[in-house]
Protein backbone atom coordinates (compact mmCIF):
# COMPACT_ATOMS: atom_id res chain seq x y z
CA UNK A 1 0.00 0.00 0.00
CA UNK A 2 2.98 2.67 0.95
CA UNK A 3 4.27 2.18 -1.84
CA UNK A 4 1.52 2.53 -4.19
CA UNK A 5 0.81 5.43 -2.87
CA UNK A 6 4.34 7.06 -2.75
CA UNK A 7 4.62 5.84 -6.79
CA UNK A 8 1.71 7.44 -7.40
CA UNK A 9 2.19 11.16 -6.72
CA UNK A 10 5.45 10.86 -9.12
CA UNK A 11 5.13 7.79 -11.57
CA UNK A 12 8.53 7.45 -13.07
CA UNK A 13 7.65 4.32 -14.56
CA UNK A 14 6.61 4.93 -18.02
CA UNK A 15 10.15 6.67 -18.57
CA UNK A 16 11.57 3.37 -17.85
CA UNK A 17 9.54 1.65 -20.37
CA UNK A 18 10.43 4.84 -22.83
CA UNK A 19 14.14 4.71 -21.68
CA UNK A 20 15.78 2.83 -24.66
CA UNK A 21 13.84 4.83 -27.63
CA UNK A 22 14.23 7.88 -25.34
CA UNK A 23 18.22 7.28 -25.85
CA UNK A 24 17.67 5.93 -29.67
CA UNK A 25 15.52 8.86 -30.22
CA UNK A 26 18.47 11.50 -28.31
CA UNK A 27 21.37 9.13 -29.52
CA UNK A 28 20.41 8.78 -33.39
CA UNK A 29 18.08 11.00 -34.29
CA UNK A 30 17.57 14.18 -32.65
CA UNK A 31 21.13 14.73 -31.63
CA UNK A 32 22.26 14.06 -34.85
CA UNK A 33 19.83 16.25 -36.48
CA UNK A 34 21.31 19.31 -35.26
CA UNK A 35 24.92 18.38 -35.19
CA UNK A 36 24.67 18.14 -38.69
CA UNK A 37 22.93 21.30 -38.55
CA UNK A 38 26.32 22.58 -36.76
CA UNK A 39 28.49 20.83 -39.17
CA UNK A 40 27.00 22.37 -41.74
CA UNK A 41 28.62 25.49 -41.36
CA UNK A 42 32.40 24.25 -40.74
CA UNK A 43 35.01 23.00 -42.42
CA UNK A 44 35.95 19.49 -41.50
CA UNK A 45 37.92 16.92 -43.58
CA UNK A 46 37.25 14.11 -40.89
CA UNK A 47 40.57 14.07 -39.90
CA UNK A 48 40.97 17.46 -39.11
CA UNK A 49 38.95 19.07 -36.51
CA UNK A 50 35.57 20.89 -37.86
CA UNK A 51 36.54 25.16 -38.35
CA UNK A 52 33.45 27.37 -38.30
CA UNK A 53 33.23 28.91 -41.90
CA UNK A 54 30.13 30.71 -41.71
CA UNK A 55 28.23 30.28 -44.88
CA UNK A 56 30.92 28.84 -46.91
CA UNK A 57 29.62 25.56 -47.79
CA UNK A 58 26.66 26.51 -48.90
CA UNK A 59 28.11 29.05 -51.11
CA UNK A 60 30.31 26.60 -52.65
CA UNK A 61 27.41 24.26 -53.09
CA UNK A 62 25.10 26.86 -55.16
CA UNK A 63 28.22 27.97 -57.18
CA UNK A 64 29.04 24.16 -58.18
CA UNK A 65 27.91 22.99 -61.87
CA UNK A 66 27.92 19.42 -60.90
CA UNK A 67 25.69 20.44 -57.58
CA UNK A 68 22.93 21.91 -59.55
CA UNK A 69 23.36 19.07 -62.03
CA UNK A 70 22.98 16.50 -59.04
CA UNK A 71 19.43 18.71 -58.26
CA UNK A 72 18.47 18.48 -61.89
CA UNK A 73 18.77 14.37 -61.70
CA UNK A 74 17.32 14.18 -58.47
CA UNK A 75 14.14 16.17 -59.44
CA UNK A 76 14.01 13.97 -62.60
CA UNK A 77 14.09 10.84 -60.69
CA UNK A 78 11.17 12.15 -58.70
CA UNK A 79 9.09 13.38 -61.65
CA UNK A 80 9.56 10.09 -63.36
CA UNK A 81 9.21 7.50 -60.21
CA UNK A 82 6.49 9.00 -58.59
CA UNK A 83 3.48 8.93 -60.92
CA UNK A 84 4.64 5.97 -62.71
CA UNK A 85 5.37 4.05 -59.50
CA UNK A 86 1.54 5.90 -57.52
CA UNK A 87 -0.15 5.10 -61.14
CA UNK A 88 1.56 0.91 -61.19
CA UNK A 89 0.46 0.71 -57.56
CA UNK A 90 -3.33 2.32 -57.99
CA UNK A 91 -3.83 0.02 -60.68
CA UNK A 92 -2.55 -3.04 -59.41
CA UNK A 93 -5.03 -2.61 -56.27
CA UNK A 94 -7.16 -2.25 -58.43
CA UNK A 95 -7.30 -5.54 -60.54
CA UNK A 96 -7.13 -7.16 -56.83
CA UNK A 97 -10.08 -4.81 -55.32
CA UNK A 98 -12.59 -7.61 -57.13
CA UNK A 99 -14.55 -10.30 -55.96
CA UNK A 100 -12.30 -13.16 -57.37
CA UNK A 101 -11.10 -16.40 -56.22
CA UNK A 102 -7.58 -16.68 -55.74
CA UNK A 103 -6.84 -12.65 -55.33
CA UNK A 104 -4.52 -13.39 -52.21
CA UNK A 105 -2.24 -15.40 -54.68
CA UNK A 106 -1.94 -12.59 -56.83
CA UNK A 107 -1.58 -10.41 -53.97
CA UNK A 108 1.22 -12.48 -52.58
CA UNK A 109 2.88 -12.50 -56.20
CA UNK A 110 2.59 -8.53 -56.46
CA UNK A 111 4.26 -8.23 -53.31
CA UNK A 112 7.43 -10.34 -53.77
CA UNK A 113 9.58 -7.69 -55.05
CA UNK A 114 8.92 -5.55 -51.63
CA UNK A 115 10.23 -8.26 -49.53
CA UNK A 116 13.07 -9.10 -51.61
CA UNK A 117 16.17 -6.75 -51.07
CA UNK A 118 16.98 -4.14 -53.13
CA UNK A 119 20.68 -4.95 -54.15
CA UNK A 120 19.15 -8.38 -54.48
CA UNK A 121 16.63 -6.71 -57.00
CA UNK A 122 19.44 -4.18 -58.85
CA UNK A 123 21.65 -7.42 -59.46
CA UNK A 124 18.97 -9.38 -60.85
CA UNK A 125 17.86 -6.39 -63.10
CA UNK A 126 21.39 -4.98 -64.14
CA UNK A 127 21.77 -8.84 -65.65
CA UNK A 128 18.24 -8.21 -67.48
CA UNK A 129 19.87 -4.88 -68.39
CA UNK A 130 23.10 -6.20 -69.82
CA UNK A 131 22.92 -4.94 -73.60
CA UNK A 132 24.28 -7.30 -75.46
CA UNK A 133 23.56 -10.70 -73.84
CA UNK A 134 20.80 -9.26 -71.52
CA UNK A 135 17.02 -10.55 -71.39
CA UNK A 136 15.53 -7.60 -71.88
CA UNK A 137 17.18 -6.44 -75.33
CA UNK A 138 16.63 -10.12 -76.63
CA UNK A 139 12.50 -9.77 -76.13
CA UNK A 140 12.67 -6.21 -77.54
CA UNK A 141 14.64 -7.53 -80.41
CA UNK A 142 11.62 -10.18 -81.57
CA UNK A 143 9.51 -7.69 -81.58
CA UNK A 144 11.73 -5.41 -83.99
CA UNK A 145 13.27 -2.65 -81.23
CA UNK A 146 16.58 -2.32 -81.33
CA UNK A 147 16.71 -1.85 -77.54
CA UNK A 148 19.25 0.91 -76.15
CA UNK A 149 22.29 0.31 -74.06
CA UNK A 150 20.47 0.71 -70.36
CA UNK A 151 22.81 1.16 -67.88
CA UNK A 152 25.47 2.38 -70.16
CA UNK A 153 23.67 5.46 -72.03
CA UNK A 154 23.48 8.62 -70.00
CA UNK A 155 19.61 8.90 -71.52
CA UNK A 156 18.31 5.45 -70.75
CA UNK A 157 20.55 5.17 -67.27
CA UNK A 158 17.99 7.12 -64.97
CA UNK A 159 14.66 5.41 -66.23
CA UNK A 160 16.57 2.09 -66.02
CA UNK A 161 17.02 2.83 -62.38
CA UNK A 162 13.00 4.54 -62.23
CA UNK A 163 11.93 1.09 -63.96
CA UNK A 164 13.43 -1.42 -61.74
CA UNK A 165 12.36 0.89 -58.39
CA UNK A 166 8.77 0.92 -59.95
CA UNK A 167 9.16 -3.10 -59.75
CA UNK A 168 10.56 -3.30 -56.87
CA UNK A 169 8.19 -1.00 -54.57
CA UNK A 170 4.46 -1.06 -56.34
CA UNK A 171 3.70 -3.60 -54.52
CA UNK A 172 3.61 -2.03 -51.19
CA UNK A 173 1.80 0.83 -52.42
CA UNK A 174 -0.69 -1.40 -53.62
CA UNK A 175 -1.58 -2.82 -50.03
CA UNK A 176 -2.21 0.82 -48.74
CA UNK A 177 -4.47 0.95 -51.73
CA UNK A 178 -6.02 -1.97 -51.21
CA UNK A 179 -6.86 -1.38 -47.48
CA UNK A 180 -8.34 2.37 -48.61
CA UNK A 181 -9.95 0.59 -51.22
CA UNK A 182 -11.60 -1.86 -48.65
CA UNK A 183 -12.77 1.08 -46.98
CA UNK A 184 -15.36 2.34 -48.88
CA UNK A 185 -18.73 0.99 -48.44
CA UNK A 186 -20.14 -0.66 -51.68
CA UNK A 187 -23.34 0.91 -51.31
CA UNK A 188 -21.80 3.93 -53.06
CA UNK A 189 -21.06 1.93 -55.89
CA UNK A 190 -24.65 0.04 -56.07
CA UNK A 191 -26.47 3.69 -56.29
CA UNK A 192 -23.65 4.86 -58.73
CA UNK A 193 -24.56 1.76 -60.78
CA UNK A 194 -28.55 2.13 -60.35
CA UNK A 195 -27.41 5.55 -61.83
CA UNK A 196 -26.16 4.38 -64.84
CA UNK A 197 -22.66 4.78 -64.32
CA UNK A 198 -20.29 2.77 -66.30
CA UNK A 199 -16.82 1.36 -64.78
CA UNK A 200 -14.66 4.91 -65.76
CA UNK A 201 -18.31 6.59 -64.19
CA UNK A 202 -18.05 4.52 -61.11
CA UNK A 203 -14.07 5.10 -60.78
CA UNK A 204 -14.17 9.02 -61.24
CA UNK A 205 -16.88 9.57 -59.10
CA UNK A 206 -16.81 7.02 -56.71
CA UNK A 207 -13.21 5.59 -56.31
CA UNK A 208 -11.39 8.59 -56.81
CA UNK A 209 -12.80 10.88 -54.39
CA UNK A 210 -13.03 8.24 -51.60
CA UNK A 211 -9.68 7.40 -52.13
CA UNK A 212 -8.29 10.70 -52.11
CA UNK A 213 -6.67 10.69 -49.07
CA UNK A 214 -4.76 7.55 -49.28
CA UNK A 215 -3.81 8.78 -52.74
CA UNK A 216 -2.49 12.13 -50.97
CA UNK A 217 -0.73 10.30 -48.46
CA UNK A 218 0.33 7.85 -50.50
CA UNK A 219 2.25 10.39 -52.91
CA UNK A 220 3.59 12.50 -49.70
CA UNK A 221 5.47 9.42 -48.70
CA UNK A 222 6.61 8.28 -52.34
CA UNK A 223 8.10 11.73 -53.27
CA UNK A 224 9.81 12.08 -50.33
CA UNK A 225 11.27 8.37 -50.45
CA UNK A 226 12.37 8.95 -53.70
CA UNK A 227 14.18 12.03 -52.57
CA UNK A 228 16.28 9.27 -51.19
CA UNK A 229 17.06 7.19 -53.93
CA UNK A 230 20.52 5.59 -52.98
CA UNK A 231 20.92 1.70 -53.48
CA UNK A 232 20.27 1.40 -57.03
CA UNK A 233 22.41 4.06 -57.84
CA UNK A 234 25.57 2.52 -55.28
CA UNK A 235 25.45 -1.00 -56.84
CA UNK A 236 24.45 -0.39 -60.35
CA UNK A 237 25.96 3.04 -61.89
CA UNK A 238 28.07 4.93 -58.85
CA UNK A 239 26.22 7.98 -60.29
CA UNK A 240 27.28 7.17 -64.16
CA UNK A 241 27.43 7.24 -66.79
CA UNK A 242 28.53 10.70 -67.16
CA UNK A 243 27.21 12.18 -63.90
CA UNK A 244 23.29 10.97 -65.10
CA UNK A 245 22.52 9.13 -62.07
CA UNK A 246 24.18 11.57 -59.62
CA UNK A 247 21.41 11.79 -57.21
CA UNK A 248 21.61 14.43 -54.16
CA UNK A 249 21.55 11.12 -51.89
CA UNK A 250 24.11 9.45 -53.24
CA UNK A 251 26.01 12.57 -54.07
CA UNK A 252 25.56 13.05 -50.02
CA UNK A 253 27.78 9.70 -49.67
CA UNK A 254 30.29 10.30 -51.64
CA UNK A 255 31.16 13.69 -50.74
CA UNK A 256 31.37 12.54 -47.06
CA UNK A 257 32.97 9.16 -46.89
CA UNK A 258 34.95 9.36 -50.15
CA UNK A 259 35.86 12.77 -50.53
CA UNK A 260 36.04 13.58 -47.01
CA UNK A 261 34.60 16.61 -46.94
CA UNK A 262 31.48 15.98 -43.93
CA UNK A 263 31.14 20.14 -43.77
CA UNK A 264 29.84 20.34 -47.38
CA UNK A 265 27.96 16.91 -46.97
CA UNK A 266 26.28 18.31 -44.15
CA UNK A 267 25.28 21.17 -46.31
CA UNK A 268 23.98 19.19 -48.75
CA UNK A 269 21.95 16.97 -46.19
CA UNK A 270 20.48 20.17 -45.22
CA UNK A 271 19.31 21.58 -48.69
CA UNK A 272 17.17 17.86 -49.27
CA UNK A 273 15.93 17.96 -45.77
CA UNK A 274 14.52 22.00 -46.44
CA UNK A 275 13.42 21.03 -50.00
CA UNK A 276 11.30 17.91 -48.42
CA UNK A 277 10.16 20.50 -45.58
CA UNK A 278 8.60 22.93 -48.33
CA UNK A 279 7.71 20.34 -50.63
CA UNK A 280 5.49 18.41 -48.20
CA UNK A 281 4.03 21.79 -46.88
CA UNK A 282 3.48 22.85 -50.46
CA UNK A 283 1.71 19.58 -50.93
CA UNK A 284 -0.28 20.16 -47.76
CA UNK A 285 -1.52 23.72 -49.20
CA UNK A 286 -2.92 22.27 -52.73
CA UNK A 287 -4.28 19.16 -50.30
CA UNK A 288 -7.44 21.05 -49.51
CA UNK A 289 -8.19 21.45 -53.27
CA UNK A 290 -7.98 17.81 -54.63
CA UNK A 291 -8.68 16.03 -51.54
CA UNK A 292 -12.02 14.88 -50.68
CA UNK A 293 -12.93 15.08 -47.05
CA UNK A 294 -16.17 13.29 -45.65
CA UNK B 1 -31.71 -10.60 -73.04
CA UNK B 2 -32.13 -13.36 -71.44
CA UNK B 3 -30.47 -14.94 -67.83
CA UNK B 4 -28.41 -17.13 -69.85
CA UNK B 5 -26.71 -14.41 -72.11
CA UNK B 6 -25.98 -12.48 -68.73
CA UNK B 7 -24.15 -14.65 -66.99
CA UNK B 8 -22.20 -15.90 -70.68
CA UNK B 9 -21.01 -12.15 -70.61
CA UNK B 10 -19.94 -12.15 -66.80
CA UNK B 11 -18.30 -15.63 -66.74
CA UNK B 12 -16.40 -14.09 -70.01
CA UNK B 13 -15.56 -11.06 -68.21
CA UNK B 14 -13.72 -13.38 -65.52
CA UNK B 15 -11.65 -15.06 -67.50
CA UNK B 16 -10.49 -12.03 -69.14
CA UNK B 17 -9.88 -10.68 -66.15
CA UNK B 18 -7.69 -13.58 -64.76
CA UNK B 19 -6.09 -13.52 -68.36
CA UNK B 20 -4.82 -10.19 -67.54
CA UNK B 21 -3.96 -10.49 -63.70
CA UNK B 22 -2.00 -13.80 -64.82
CA UNK B 23 -0.27 -11.72 -67.71
CA UNK B 24 0.53 -9.47 -65.05
CA UNK B 25 2.15 -11.61 -62.79
CA UNK B 26 4.15 -13.44 -65.53
CA UNK B 27 5.44 -9.83 -66.01
CA UNK B 28 6.39 -9.00 -62.09
CA UNK B 29 7.89 -12.79 -61.99
CA UNK B 30 10.17 -12.65 -65.14
CA UNK B 31 13.36 -10.82 -63.09
CA UNK B 32 12.82 -13.78 -60.46
CA UNK B 33 12.55 -16.74 -63.13
CA UNK B 34 15.24 -15.06 -64.98
CA UNK B 35 17.49 -15.15 -62.14
CA UNK B 36 16.38 -18.87 -61.41
CA UNK B 37 17.25 -19.94 -64.53
CA UNK B 38 20.45 -17.85 -65.18
CA UNK B 39 21.50 -19.55 -61.45
CA UNK B 40 21.50 -23.13 -62.90
CA UNK B 41 23.25 -22.40 -66.66
CA UNK B 42 27.00 -23.07 -67.42
CA UNK B 43 29.20 -20.35 -68.23
CA UNK B 44 29.19 -21.17 -71.79
CA UNK B 45 25.00 -21.10 -71.48
CA UNK B 46 25.20 -17.64 -70.19
CA UNK B 47 26.18 -16.56 -73.56
CA UNK B 48 24.38 -17.77 -75.61
CA UNK B 49 22.19 -15.76 -78.03
CA UNK B 50 18.81 -17.04 -78.49
CA UNK B 51 19.16 -17.44 -74.67
CA UNK B 52 17.83 -20.40 -73.36
CA UNK B 53 14.76 -19.76 -70.98
CA UNK B 54 15.31 -23.43 -69.00
CA UNK B 55 18.71 -24.11 -69.04
CA UNK B 56 19.36 -26.92 -71.55
CA UNK B 57 21.57 -28.71 -68.85
CA UNK B 58 21.10 -27.09 -65.58
CA UNK B 59 24.07 -27.14 -63.18
CA UNK B 60 22.69 -27.53 -59.74
CA UNK B 61 27.01 -27.27 -58.76
CA UNK B 62 26.56 -23.66 -59.26
CA UNK B 63 24.70 -23.70 -55.68
CA UNK B 64 27.29 -25.60 -53.88
CA UNK B 65 30.47 -23.24 -56.11
CA UNK B 66 29.06 -19.91 -54.76
CA UNK B 67 29.48 -21.67 -51.44
CA UNK B 68 32.83 -23.00 -52.04
CA UNK B 69 34.40 -20.36 -54.46
CA UNK B 70 32.53 -17.08 -53.19
CA UNK B 71 31.85 -16.61 -49.36
CA UNK B 72 28.59 -17.02 -49.41
CA UNK B 73 27.60 -19.10 -46.74
CA UNK B 74 29.80 -16.35 -44.35
CA UNK B 75 27.67 -14.00 -45.50
CA UNK B 76 24.61 -15.58 -44.74
CA UNK B 77 25.22 -16.47 -41.56
CA UNK B 78 26.18 -12.51 -40.47
CA UNK B 79 23.22 -11.85 -42.17
CA UNK B 80 21.10 -14.22 -39.47
CA UNK B 81 23.13 -13.29 -36.61
CA UNK B 82 22.72 -9.51 -37.34
CA UNK B 83 19.12 -9.98 -38.31
CA UNK B 84 18.07 -12.10 -35.52
CA UNK B 85 19.75 -10.45 -32.73
CA UNK B 86 18.30 -6.66 -33.76
CA UNK B 87 14.76 -7.91 -34.43
CA UNK B 88 14.72 -9.25 -31.20
CA UNK B 89 16.06 -6.28 -29.63
CA UNK B 90 13.83 -3.80 -31.50
CA UNK B 91 11.00 -5.71 -30.87
CA UNK B 92 12.17 -5.49 -27.06
CA UNK B 93 12.34 -1.48 -26.83
CA UNK B 94 8.86 -1.10 -29.28
CA UNK B 95 6.96 -3.23 -26.93
CA UNK B 96 8.37 -1.36 -24.27
CA UNK B 97 7.12 1.91 -25.66
CA UNK B 98 4.12 0.95 -26.93
CA UNK B 99 2.80 -0.53 -23.40
CA UNK B 100 4.01 3.04 -21.96
CA UNK B 101 2.24 5.29 -24.47
CA UNK B 102 -1.17 2.40 -24.80
CA UNK B 103 -1.37 1.77 -21.14
CA UNK B 104 0.43 4.58 -19.09
CA UNK B 105 -0.62 8.47 -18.62
CA UNK B 106 2.24 10.56 -18.11
CA UNK B 107 3.46 14.31 -18.55
CA UNK B 108 4.20 15.15 -22.14
CA UNK B 109 3.07 11.54 -23.45
CA UNK B 110 1.82 13.07 -26.72
CA UNK B 111 4.39 15.32 -27.31
CA UNK B 112 7.05 12.48 -26.97
CA UNK B 113 4.69 10.05 -29.01
CA UNK B 114 3.93 13.05 -32.11
CA UNK B 115 8.20 13.48 -31.65
CA UNK B 116 8.73 10.26 -32.32
CA UNK B 117 6.12 10.04 -35.07
CA UNK B 118 8.12 12.98 -36.35
CA UNK B 119 11.45 11.12 -37.16
CA UNK B 120 9.95 9.17 -39.62
CA UNK B 121 10.29 12.30 -41.85
CA UNK B 122 13.69 13.16 -41.19
CA UNK B 123 15.87 11.68 -44.27
CA UNK B 124 18.80 9.58 -42.74
CA UNK B 125 21.15 11.87 -44.86
CA UNK B 126 21.01 14.79 -42.10
CA UNK B 127 21.91 11.42 -39.61
CA UNK B 128 24.48 10.33 -41.17
CA UNK B 129 27.42 11.43 -40.68
CA UNK B 130 26.91 12.63 -37.10
CA UNK B 131 25.27 8.50 -36.40
CA UNK B 132 29.13 7.62 -37.99
CA UNK B 133 30.81 9.46 -35.46
CA UNK B 134 29.16 7.91 -32.84
CA UNK B 135 29.68 4.75 -33.98
CA UNK B 136 33.31 5.34 -34.44
CA UNK B 137 33.33 7.17 -30.96
CA UNK B 138 31.73 3.94 -29.55
CA UNK B 139 34.57 1.72 -30.86
CA UNK B 140 32.25 -0.08 -33.02
CA UNK B 141 33.59 0.33 -36.52
CA UNK B 142 34.18 -2.57 -38.28
CA UNK B 143 31.94 -4.65 -35.40
CA UNK B 144 29.07 -6.34 -36.19
CA UNK B 145 28.06 -4.76 -32.95
CA UNK B 146 27.45 -1.21 -34.68
CA UNK B 147 24.41 -3.29 -37.17
CA UNK B 148 22.82 -4.63 -34.03
CA UNK B 149 23.32 -2.87 -30.67
CA UNK B 150 21.23 -0.04 -32.14
CA UNK B 151 18.43 -1.61 -32.54
CA UNK B 152 18.17 -2.54 -28.44
CA UNK B 153 17.14 1.53 -29.03
CA UNK B 154 15.16 1.72 -31.87
CA UNK B 155 18.04 1.64 -34.64
CA UNK B 156 20.17 3.89 -35.62
CA UNK B 157 18.57 5.09 -38.65
CA UNK B 158 15.09 4.25 -38.10
CA UNK B 159 13.66 4.92 -34.72
CA UNK B 160 11.47 2.55 -33.48
CA UNK B 161 8.32 4.63 -34.76
CA UNK B 162 6.94 2.30 -37.03
CA UNK B 163 6.81 -0.17 -34.37
CA UNK B 164 5.50 1.83 -31.80
CA UNK B 165 2.35 2.61 -33.36
CA UNK B 166 1.94 -0.39 -34.97
CA UNK B 167 1.90 -2.61 -31.09
CA UNK B 168 0.31 1.01 -29.54
CA UNK B 169 -2.77 0.39 -31.82
CA UNK B 170 -2.85 -3.10 -31.21
CA UNK B 171 -2.48 -3.45 -27.20
CA UNK B 172 -5.03 -0.38 -27.41
CA UNK B 173 -7.59 -3.11 -27.99
CA UNK B 174 -6.85 -5.14 -25.86
CA UNK B 175 -9.79 -4.99 -23.07
CA UNK B 176 -8.72 -2.80 -19.75
CA UNK B 177 -11.21 -5.35 -17.71
CA UNK B 178 -8.18 -7.62 -18.53
CA UNK B 179 -5.31 -5.44 -16.39
CA UNK B 180 -7.72 -4.22 -13.80
CA UNK B 181 -8.34 -8.24 -13.20
CA UNK B 182 -4.60 -9.29 -12.91
CA UNK B 183 -4.24 -6.07 -10.82
CA UNK B 184 -6.05 -7.82 -8.48
CA UNK B 185 -4.21 -10.74 -8.49
CA UNK B 186 -1.14 -8.41 -7.37
CA UNK B 187 0.70 -8.58 -11.03
CA UNK B 188 2.49 -5.74 -11.66
CA UNK B 189 2.53 -3.90 -15.04
CA UNK B 190 5.69 -5.37 -16.32
CA UNK B 191 4.47 -8.87 -15.50
CA UNK B 192 1.15 -7.97 -17.33
CA UNK B 193 2.85 -7.01 -20.08
CA UNK B 194 4.86 -10.57 -20.43
CA UNK B 195 1.98 -12.73 -19.40
CA UNK B 196 -1.02 -11.17 -20.88
CA UNK B 197 -0.07 -8.16 -23.07
CA UNK B 198 2.11 -9.66 -25.65
CA UNK B 199 0.64 -13.18 -25.90
CA UNK B 200 -2.20 -11.61 -27.33
CA UNK B 201 -0.27 -9.49 -29.67
CA UNK B 202 1.32 -12.04 -31.59
CA UNK B 203 -0.48 -11.47 -34.45
CA UNK B 204 1.06 -7.75 -34.70
CA UNK B 205 4.52 -9.01 -33.48
CA UNK B 206 5.00 -11.16 -36.09
CA UNK B 207 4.13 -8.76 -39.20
CA UNK B 208 6.61 -6.41 -37.28
CA UNK B 209 9.22 -8.93 -36.97
CA UNK B 210 8.41 -9.59 -40.55
CA UNK B 211 9.28 -6.00 -41.58
CA UNK B 212 11.96 -5.11 -39.06
CA UNK B 213 13.92 -8.56 -40.04
CA UNK B 214 13.35 -7.46 -43.19
CA UNK B 215 14.52 -3.78 -42.58
CA UNK B 216 17.86 -5.51 -40.96
CA UNK B 217 18.22 -8.29 -43.58
CA UNK B 218 17.86 -6.15 -46.55
CA UNK B 219 20.05 -3.34 -45.30
CA UNK B 220 22.97 -1.82 -47.36
CA UNK B 221 23.72 1.88 -45.63
CA UNK B 222 24.56 0.99 -42.17
CA UNK B 223 26.79 -1.82 -43.65
CA UNK B 224 28.46 0.29 -46.16
CA UNK B 225 28.79 2.67 -43.58
CA UNK B 226 30.29 0.92 -40.63
CA UNK B 227 31.99 -2.10 -41.80
CA UNK B 228 35.24 -3.12 -44.47
CA UNK B 229 35.90 -6.41 -43.33
CA UNK B 230 34.74 -8.74 -45.79
CA UNK B 231 34.34 -11.61 -43.43
CA UNK B 232 31.99 -9.19 -41.19
CA UNK B 233 29.77 -8.23 -44.49
CA UNK B 234 26.08 -9.40 -44.45
CA UNK B 235 24.51 -10.46 -47.83
CA UNK B 236 23.51 -7.39 -49.19
CA UNK B 237 26.94 -5.63 -48.91
CA UNK B 238 28.65 -8.41 -49.60
CA UNK B 239 26.92 -9.54 -53.12
CA UNK B 240 27.14 -5.87 -54.12
CA UNK B 241 31.03 -6.04 -52.90
CA UNK B 242 30.94 -9.14 -55.08
CA UNK B 243 29.89 -7.86 -58.09
CA UNK B 244 32.40 -4.60 -58.30
CA UNK B 245 35.39 -6.19 -57.41
CA UNK B 246 35.51 -9.08 -60.09
CA UNK B 247 33.29 -7.27 -62.44
CA UNK B 248 31.38 -9.69 -63.19
CA UNK B 249 31.04 -11.74 -66.00
CA UNK B 250 30.10 -14.94 -63.85
CA UNK B 251 25.80 -14.06 -63.72
CA UNK B 252 25.25 -18.01 -62.91
CA UNK B 253 26.93 -17.92 -59.41
CA UNK B 254 26.41 -13.90 -58.69
CA UNK B 255 21.99 -15.15 -59.13
CA UNK B 256 22.46 -17.84 -57.37
CA UNK B 257 23.53 -15.90 -54.25
CA UNK B 258 20.94 -13.68 -55.13
CA UNK B 259 18.79 -16.39 -54.43
CA UNK B 260 20.41 -17.52 -51.67
CA UNK B 261 19.83 -14.05 -50.16
CA UNK B 262 16.17 -13.64 -50.99
CA UNK B 263 14.93 -17.08 -50.03
CA UNK B 264 14.45 -16.52 -45.89
CA UNK B 265 12.54 -13.50 -46.17
CA UNK B 266 10.66 -14.84 -49.01
CA UNK B 267 9.58 -17.96 -46.62
CA UNK B 268 9.28 -15.42 -43.41
CA UNK B 269 7.21 -13.22 -45.86
CA UNK B 270 4.80 -16.59 -46.71
CA UNK B 271 4.11 -17.55 -43.06
CA UNK B 272 2.68 -14.50 -42.10
CA UNK B 273 1.21 -13.03 -45.28
CA UNK B 274 -2.31 -13.28 -44.38
CA UNK B 275 -1.58 -11.46 -40.99
CA UNK B 276 0.70 -8.45 -43.33
CA UNK B 277 -2.85 -7.39 -45.05
CA UNK B 278 -4.22 -7.33 -41.80
CA UNK B 279 -1.68 -4.52 -40.76
CA UNK B 280 -2.30 -2.81 -43.43
CA UNK B 281 -5.85 -2.67 -42.57
CA UNK B 282 -5.35 -1.98 -39.09
CA UNK B 283 -3.14 0.86 -39.27
CA UNK B 284 -5.92 2.60 -41.35
CA UNK B 285 -3.79 5.35 -43.03
CA UNK B 286 -5.82 8.42 -43.01
CA UNK B 287 -4.62 11.28 -45.50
Amino acid sequence: MKSSSTGKKRDRGPYLYLAPVLIGLTVFTAGPVIASFLLSFTRWEISTTPVWSGLENYRALFASELFWQVLGNTGYYVLLYVPFSVLTSLGLALLLNQKLRGLAFFRTIFFLPVVTSMVAAALIWGWLYNSDIGLLNYLLSKIGIVGPRWLEDPRWAMPSLVILSVWKNAGYNMMIFLAGLSSISPEFYEAARLDGANAWQRFRSVTLPLLSPVLFFVVIVTTISAFQVFEQTYVLTRGGPANSTLTLSYYIWQTAFQFFNMGGASSMAYVLFILLIVLTFLQFQVRKRWVYEQ
Amino acid sequence: MGIRTVKAEASWKTIVKYGVMCAIALLMLIPFLWMISTSLKSPDALLSMPPEFLPLAPRFSNYTDVFSRMPIGLFFFNSLKISVLGTIGELMAASLAAYAFARMQFKGKNILYGLFLATMMVPFQITMIPVFMIIKWLGWMDSQASLIIPHFFGGAFASAAFGIFLLRQFFESIPKELEDASRIDGAGRFRFLIKVILPLSKPALGVLGLFVFMGIWNDLLSPVLFLSSEDKMPLPFGLATLQAAQHTNRYDLLMAGTLVSIIPIILFYILVQRRVSDAFLRTGIKG
